[in-house]
């Protein structure tokens, strides 16, 4: 008896975004993908909420921009549903309250260390939380818009929501490596596949790929060899294929490169859908 | 998050786009990937370099050969196998958004439940017949219920034989309007015992009990409670399949229990287990279980075990049949907190063997394990599979051989007393089948 699977992104769905097709470029989208993995995984924890839920909001946000474009839906309010959802899902549900006024507070705080950082460097004036902001929205328009997200959220997966997270598998395969007396291999890839959790892999990748990805990392880092000559690639034996697994490492490494304080304004500025579409209309010329 | 930090300088690969390398996902898979595989070290920067091939042309790859293909390993390896624990990319679900419910017409309303209405439809496009149970979502304070959402996985995740197939969720016009699209399955349990006219032979009670037993082995498994298992909630087709249906209390057991634990309200009170009625937060499988033995007692009455009128007369009723509990039977027992305000009656033995005469030693023992006090020494759905009482004659009978009946679901009215001119269909099956029966 099989179990059945958990959706992954098809290839079409895949090669043009449906934000790709509204003109959002795919180094930008990538950024707002990244951009509300990070609030959702900083929203989790002021919240003391499980990892487990966020990780499963983080693959389900990402899930969701294979079938909805940027221009339709906010990576802010998708964001809070995904987190809103996935807390349910994973038994340990949250009050919407919470969640609204959490996410009010790092927008305010993301938005008062960016203009700080551009207006000088010395003068740095003190966050002070207004409590309930979130753009000038009343509470029960970000409530609307939550549970809209979190609907949206399910319809538009098809209700296929069971996501399978990683951790069991790393542990699993570095027990078949050899390799769980090394801590710091265990614990760096780790932190590799919760830094994947802002990439879009989990949602393109079965979990042994990723997994294999994460070990990858992990080792060339800290220098320990495994068997890597045909035909004895170690990855082999866990049914990954290399492309696959270097394509994660790819989009894991991207997450390290260099940015500076503009990308994080302009991030920022995208947050609601209001803002992706006036970046939209401002670069209309481009398209 | 622990952010590997002097990472960079490890690697200087670039995303993959997946999409530069879809030859990968397709079934056939290109013949060049073996050279790839041969070559781990090299993608360094081979990758770096291939950054700027096209997109559009996905096997751009295998038509330019690479420069390194002079050295690459002639014969054709044999690529790994998937294993059947790592399926393939291919054989993963594309992420596909719910339908709308207009892709089915709606043919008969089935029955309204507690928790939603059921319908008979037809698909649109394949003519399939199907059930759609409509979900209560108005009024909803916190968003999608739970107890929804718990609906729709448990269904998803319990894909068995013996459990209703569910196919999709669509949606109508509204955020409110959602339905879950499953197999339309012909009878529930409880209106067939009610219009058979002689109840179910030993070998078609062991077939159907088995079925049953294996779909809540399967959920149990994959750490899934029904608890509301109970004879309406059971679907039978009319090759003697077993369907369980109605996920709408299931959740995963093993998640950590909230404040005040599990809830209390669960399993209707019929098929409800003592530890729940007295009180108990922290429960689990046991407490389908006992739903099960209750089940299987229903089968060979052909009415329920246990029908109370409320929780006091119920654990009266139970303590009645099965003997009070005692410090052996139930250790616990004093621990519970409604057990102090229980009197129990004087201590006599069990009364099983008189409330069902005709089954076997074995049948007697299956169900004395099933209904035992003690959650924990409470017989298992996978021990229960390996029970004796399967593997002695009378044996199970093939779902092949039983009856079919007039389905009122389907709407096929059918006079409801058991001598009506419609009844003999089953009559004349029970005739038949009884040659081939050990009395
Ligand atoms: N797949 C199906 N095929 C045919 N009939 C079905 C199907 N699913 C449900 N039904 C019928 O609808 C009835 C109610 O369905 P279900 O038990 O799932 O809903 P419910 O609202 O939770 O019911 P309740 O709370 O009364 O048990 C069932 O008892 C059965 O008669
Ligand atoms: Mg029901």
């Amino acid at each position: 008896m099989s179990v059945p699977l958990y959706p992954l992104a098809s290839l079409e769905q895949i090669e043009e975004t449906p934000s790709l097709k509204d003109g959002i470029p795919y180094d930008l989208e990538e950024d707002l993908r990244a951009y509300g993995c990070k609030l959702i995984h900083q929203a989790g924890i002021l919240l003391k909420q499980k990892q487990v839920a966020v990780a499963t909001a983080q693959i389900l946000f990402q899930r969701f921009w294979f079938v909805t474009s940027m221009k339709q839906f906010g990576i802010g309010d998708v964001g809070m549903g995904a987190l809103y959802l996935a807390s349910k899902l994973e038994e340990c549900p949250i009050r919407m309250r919470d969640l609204i006024n959490v996410y009010d507070l790092l927008l305010q705080q993301a938005t008062h260390s960016s203009t700080s950082k551009l207006v000088s460097q010395s003068k740095h004036a003190v966050f002070k939380y207004t409590p309930m902001s979130y753009f000038g929205s009343t509470f029960y328009d970000l409530k609307d818009a939550l549970v809209v997200a979190e609907m949206q959220i399910l319809k538009r997966l098809g209700f296929h929501v069971n996501v399978v997270l990683p951790y069991g598998t790393l542990v699993n395969y570095l027990r078949v490596l050899g390799l769980t007396s090394k801590e710091t291999v265990c614990s760096r890839a780790w932190g590799y596949l919760n830094d994947a959790l802002q990439t879009p892999v989990y949602a393109l990748y079965a979990v042994p790929t990723i997994v294999c990805a994460a070990i990858l990392l992990a080792t060339r880092h800290l220098g320990i060899p495994l068997p890597s000559t045909p035909p004895n690639c170690w990855w082999e034996l866990f049914d990954a294929d290399w492309e696959d697994v270097w394509s994660v490492c790819g989009h894991v490494m991207r997450l390290y490169r260099e940015r500076d304080a503009s990308d994080q304004t302009r991030l920022l500025s995208m947050v609601s859908k209001k803002g992706v579409r006036k970046w939209l209309d401002d670069h209309a010329v481009l398209n | 998050m622990s952010l590997p930090s002097s990472s960079q300088a490890v690697f200087e690969a670039g995303p993959s786009t997946p999409s530069r390398k879809r030859s990968r996902w397709e079934p056939h898979e290109a013949l060049h990937d073996d050279a790839e595989m041969n070559e781990p070290q090299p993608p360094l920067k081979r990758r770096s370099k291939s950054k700027g091939t096209s997109l559009s042309d996905p096997r751009s790859q295998a038509v330019t050969p690479e420069p390194r293909s002079q050295i690459r390993v002639v014969v054709e390896r044999q690529r790994p196998r998937h294993s059947i624990y790592v399926p393939p990319r291919t054989h993963h679900p594309p992420l596909t958004p719910s339908r709308s419910v207009y892709s089915y017409e709606r043919l008969n309303s089935i029955e309204e439940g507690s928790y939603g209405v059921v319908f008979r439809a037809r698909d649109k496009e394949t003519g399939d017949i199907v059930a759609l149970k409509k979900l209560k979502l108005d009024d909803e304070k916190h968003g999608f219920p739970i107890t929804a959402l718990r609906e729709v996985n448990a269904l998803m995740v319990c894909q068995h034989e013996n459990v209703v197939g569910i196919r999709e969720v669509v949606v109508g016009e509204t955020l409110t309007q959602v339905f879950i699209v499953m197999d339309f399955i012909e009878h529930d349990l409880k209106t067939l015992l009610t219009v058979m006219p002689a109840p179910f032979l030993q070998s078609e009670i062991k077939t159907l009990l088995k079925q049953l037993l294996s779909a809540v082995a399967f959920c149990h498994e994959r750490w899934i409670l029904h608890r509301d298992l109970k004879t309406s909630n059971l679907l039978m087709n009319n090759r003697g399949q077993i369907k369980v249906a109605d996920f709408g209390l299931a959740r995963r057991y093993g998640d950590p229990v909230g404040v005040g634990g599990l809830t209390q309200l669960v399993v209707t009170l019929w098929y409800r287990a003592p530890e729940i009625l007295l009180g108990a937060t922290t429960y689990s499988t046991a407490v389908d279980m006992w739903s099960v033995g209750c089940i299987f007692a229903e089968l060979l009455l052909k009415e329920p075990l246990f029908q109370a009128k409320g929780e006091i007369e119920m654990l009266s009723m139970i303590f009645k049949l099965l003997g009070p509990p005692t410090t052996t039977t139930w250790p616990d027992y004093s621990l519970l907190p409604l057990a102090n305000t229980i009197n129990l009656p004087a201590p006599h033995p069990s009364q099983l063997r008189q409330r069902f005469p005709h089954i076997s030693v074995a049948g007697i023992d299956l169900i004395s394990r099933m209904l035992a006090y003690d959650p924990e020494d409470r017989i298992s759905a996978e021990e229960a599979l390996q029970h004796p009482y399967f593997r002695e004659s009378p044996f199970p009978k093939h779902p092949d051989l039983f009856g079919s009946f007039p389905s009122v679901a389907a709407g096929e009215k059918r006079r409801k007393h058991p001598d009506s001119p419609h009844a003999p269909v089953r009559a004349a099956d029970y005739k038949l089948l009884t040659e081939f029966d050990a009395p």
